[in-house]
């Protein structure tokens, strides 16, 4: 058995199948669809993966039936992860429109306003937040029931934060009247406020909820996190006030951002078990473990050594991309980091991020390359430890 | 008092569910550019309708402010995503392969000759999201002064330079010697979309554009030297917010800022009205003419 070993994840969303975004659309499920259930059904060895064909060959999918199509997303989901050899895993977020509006239409105080473009023909909703918001009750209780259930692995439970709801949203409660040429300290204390009532009354209730149900790992996905630098802080706050006095695993996922910005702010981060980042957007494909090979991760892993806190989880797959990084090449980006931060203690594997805007086979080829690596690193890293060879 | 939108317009929700249908495979790309044909003119016909003074294409079909460029360039490529600023939307940095070219200048817009603006990466922007891998005087000379004069010949009244990066990093120096790479035949406008202009302003009086872009959503009116040489163009309307603005307070404080500055005050957002979704851009466009015209009718 290998003395090394790097705990895999996935950090999560993952596109969903068409026979699910169908059925939902009210469109018909084509042959095409059936094709393609009954090809991963297959692959995966999903149990039963029959009876989801009956569903879907048998007409009319009223709400009873939806449930039951949304039941068999996360179990394909959920048997990709663990198929390609995850560690940790989650349902892919198939029941979740998206980590912004999910939160959005779950909370009162958020009123939708349109599409915003992302990049390219990729867009996302936008909401603005009319009075401060809260939850009724816990809102994904539900969802991680089901999947702990249906996995025998460690679950991981994505949950979006308090900031990037806040700089994701437009602000027509906190910032007020008397915008234009206000001073910066009046737009920073309205963030303040609207960060904190996020953090407060919704995403705190909904992991004390979650936690209640038997969730270990709770992870707070911040996109935005680096987006303002001198709004740092205010995620850290965010982060403290939306896990404050969980007993359970908690982390950070941030990305695309420029993480300079983080610290030293981010060692106010109370008991953050450690920071997913995007790393592989910004490297070279090319082999090697010197600075000059890794021009993706050079930078960032020396933030996290000379701060020393938190831990990695380092971001081994690029997510826009349907290149399939090498067993070799995510085995050279892990040596590096152990290299960079001296060690493999505070290094944990995953994709940049979320990967729902690949396939599925592009996925399944990327995690299970991806684990291939990490298996790879293990063993090199097993050879240094016995002293054969350098790492 | 001149009124103006510069920069990426955003899509109807037509055009982006046409787009969204295109990365499915479930339209053509003849689909999807008829239906940018008619966002365009539905876009001409608000901007129009609001009396603006120039027109913008919007840029309907750019990715970001420096893809097509970079598709039309030799050189060039564009590769990681990138985020856009303090945004949620992100771009493709630019990736150098060899020496920056433009043969081909990208088309002029079907616009009214001498009626009409055009948005273009500031040459020190392009250069920062090339990662500096190229300098902004090269970019300046070979890649933007080519389609600066394709502009100018279709009869372009004002290019935009747009600079993301300056009012946070700074580099005037390097961006006047590159803008002194850029042809004479059209006036030049450097925008500082997004961010606090107050370090930048004084050094931007002495570079060779016709007028500066400020967003006063980020910037205080005190932040602008008095007896400010150059045209302002105030950066009223804040494209980053779903909240619509007064046209009243927007007058009051145009007329405010015109009395500190020599050169005179153009109104606009304060960057690309992207950032809102277009029924939110619209209305922000009507109430951007409302504020012009009754800037006219105390006049």
């Amino acid at each position: 058995m290998s003395g090394v070993h790097f705990v895999t994840r996935e950090i999560g969303s993952l596109a969903k199948p068409s026979w699910r975004v169908k059925a939902f659309a009210g469109r018909p499920i084509e042959e095409s669809d059936l094709a393609e259930a009954e090809r991963w059904g297959k692959r995966l060895a999903v149990n039963a993966f029959e009876r989801l064909l009956a569903l879907l060959r048998g007409g009319e999918l009223g709400p009873a039936e939806l449930a039951e199509v949304d039941d068999w997303a996360v179990r394909y989901a959920l048997a990709l992860l663990e198929r390609a050899g995850l560690d940790v895993v989650y349902d892919g977020e198939q029941r979740r429109t998206e980590m912004y509006d999910h939160v959005a239409r779950h909370a009162r105080g958020f009123e939708p306003r349109g599409t915003v473009r992302a990049f390219d023909n990729k867009y996302y909703s936008k909401a603005a937040v009319v009075e401060p918001p809260r939850i009724d009750a816990p809102y994904d209780v539900d969802e991680f029931r089901f999947v702990a259930a249906a996995t025998d692995r460690a679950v991981k439970v994505p949950l979006t934060g308090a900031y990037t709801m806040v700089d994701w949203s437009f602000d027509e409660h906190y910032a007020g009247a008397g915008r234009l040429g206000a001073s910066s300290e009046h737009r920073y204390e309205a963030r303040q406020r609207f960060v904190a009532d996020v953090a407060e009354r919704v995403i705190l209730p909904d992991v004390r909820g979650l936690v209640e149900a038997g969730a270990g790992w709770i992870q707070i996905d911040e996109p935005a996190a680096a987006t303002k630098p001198h709004e740092v802080p205010l995620v850290v706050e965010g982060f403290n006030a939306s896990v404050r006095g969980v007993a359970a695993k908690k982390s950070m996922h941030i990305c695309f951002s420029d993480y300079r910005a983080l610290w030293p702010a981010a060692l106010a981060l109370e008991d953050c078990f450690e920071l997913q980042l995007e790393f592989a957007n910004r490297d070279s494909r090319a082999l090697g473990t010197r600075d000059e090979d890794r021009p993706g991760y050079a930078e960032t892993l020396r933030l996290f050594r000379d701060h020393g806190y938190p831990n990695v989880g380092l971001g081994v797959l690029d997510i826009h991309s349907d290149y399939v990084e090498p067993p070799e090449l995510v085995r050279d980006r892990i040596l590096y980091a152990a290299d960079v931060l001296g060690g493999v203690e505070r290094i944990q594997v995953n994709p940049d991020c979320g990967l729902r805007t690949r396939s599925w086979d592009v996925v399944y080829e990327k995690l299970a390359s991806m684990v291939a690596g990490v298996r790879l690193a293990e063993a090199v890293l097993d050879r240094a430890h016995a002293g054969r060879e350098p790492a | 008092m001149r009124a103006f939108v510069p920069g990426i317009h955003p899509r109807s929700e037509a055009l982006v569910q046409a787009t969204r249908d295109l990365d499915r495979g479930r339209t053509t790309s003849a689909a999807v550019a008829e239906q940018r044909e008619l966002d365009f003119a539905a876009f001409v016909a608000a901007q129009e309708g609001a009396g603006l003074d120039l027109l913008s294409d919007g840029m309907l079909g750019w990715q970001d402010l420096f893809r097509p460029l970079v598709e039309a360039a030799r050189g060039l490529d564009a590769r990681p995503l990138t985020r856009f600023l303090e945004t949620n939307t992100f771009y493709r940095a630019v990736l150098v392969e060899g020496e920056p070219r433009l043969d081909m200048p990208l088309p002029p817009p079907l616009l009214p000759a001498g009626r009409w603006l055009a948005t273009l990466p500031s040459p020190l922007a392009f250069a920062r999201a090339a990662g500096n891998a190229v300098s902004a005087q090269a970019l300046a000379a070979n890649v933007l002064a080519p389609q600066i004069e394709a502009y100018a010949r279709a009869g372009c009244a004002l290019v935009v330079l747009s600079d993301p990066f300056l009012a946070r990093e700074g580099g005037v120096r390097e961006l006047r010697a590159a803008l002194a790479e850029l042809p004479g035949g059209v006036p030049l406008a450097l925008q500082l979309p997004f961010g606090d202009a107050a370090s930048a302003l004084p050094e931007c009086a002495e570079l060779p554009v016709d007028a500066v872009g400020v967003d006063f959503y980020a910037t205080s009116l005190d932040a602008v030297p008095p007896g400010f040489p150059k045209e302002i163009i105030a950066g009223v309307i804040d494209s980053r917010s779903s909240a619509l603005e007064d046209p009243a307070e927007i007058g009051t404080f145009a007329l405010e800022l015109a009395g500190r500055t020599a050169g005179g005050v153009s109104l606009a957002p304060n960057g690309d009205l992207q950032f809102v979704p277009e029924p939110i851009a619209r209305r922000k466009l009507a109430v951007l003419g409302l504020a012009k015209a009754s800037l006219e009718a105390a006049a």
